[in-house]
């Protein structure tokens, strides 16, 4: 970094489905920089997103690469807030059975109050 | 031709943005962000650096192009470049991802505007600016 500021945090929201397309993909690769450069890094799942959470899936069964498994390595990277929006998952019948620790369900104010509290957010 | 903006350069305190692309050149929404960044710079708004990812590399590919009777996104990066020295970063593990590297045998596909960056440079990008605009 070429500016000592105090960092800045950042929102990625996720708001697509796993495998269907590299969005989330393409959103974990800028967490883990972010995270990597000691920025304040926090996650948010909405929509088709909160399918990213969801237990039990395996990419290798369609022969995607299973990005998934590096969600395990968040707390690594110190990226400890993980949110997630409630009434995605009521409305896709979805119970909150996550395959990473540490996910926080918020209803859909809590969630939007806590967007509101970044620097930054950049959606996928 | 300049895009002409509705909001007063007097109401605006912001001074530095950053703007992210993610669309490809043939997109409406590429207009759209054209469009805005043209306008933060007719009202003199800094802007600290443009951020290519996911579709938004191909607006980097040199061989692109688009018929002359439509707007011309990919000409239109390039003259902001050279009349506002306006920092374009690609994000080369994209532009990989997308057929465009640096180390084609025929040459380079990424035209001269545009920087080969990372995923660190977006990091610097959204520290330097006061707001982020992702498109």
């Amino acid at each position: 970094m070429t500016q000592t500021q105090s960092p800045k945090s950042l929102a990625l929201l996720n708001s697509k489905a796993p495998f269907a397309s590299c969005a989330g993909k393409d959103a974990l690769d800028i967490a883990l920089v972010f995270a990597s450069f000691e920025q304040p890094t926090t996650l948010f799942f909405q929509g088709d997103g909160v399918y990213q959470l969801i237990q039990g899936q395996n990419g290798e069964l369609i022969s995607v690469k299973d990005y998934l498994k590096t969600f395990s390595a968040f707390e690594f990277y110190d990226i400890e807030e993980i949110y997630v929006c409630q009434a995605s998952l009521i409305e896709r019948g979805l119970s909150s059975d996550f395959h990473i620790d540490n996910v926080q369900v918020l209803n859909q104010q809590e969630f939007a109050n806590k967007l509101a509290t970044h620097n930054t957010i950049l959606r996928f | 031709m300049p895009f002409f903006c509705s909001f007063n350069s007097r109401d605006i305190i912001l001074k530095k943005l950053a703007v992210v692309i993610t669309t490809p050149p043939y997109s409406n929404l590429t207009i759209t962000a054209l469009h805005y960044i043209e306008a933060a710079l007719h009202i003199n708004i800094n802007i600290v650096g443009v951020f290519f990812y996911q579709d938004g590399v191909l607006n980097a590919n040199s061989k692109v192009q688009i018929a002359s009777d439509e707007f011309q996104t990919i000409k239109r990066w390039q003259a902001l470049h050279e009349q506002y020295q306006l920092p374009l970063h690609l994000c080369i593990t994209a532009a990989e991802k997308h057929g465009i590297s640096d180390e084609n045998e025929s040459g380079s596909l990424i035209h001269d505007a545009f920087t080969i960056s990372g995923l660190g440079e977006l990091v610097e990008l959204s520290t330097n600016a006061e707001r982020l605009v992702q498109f």
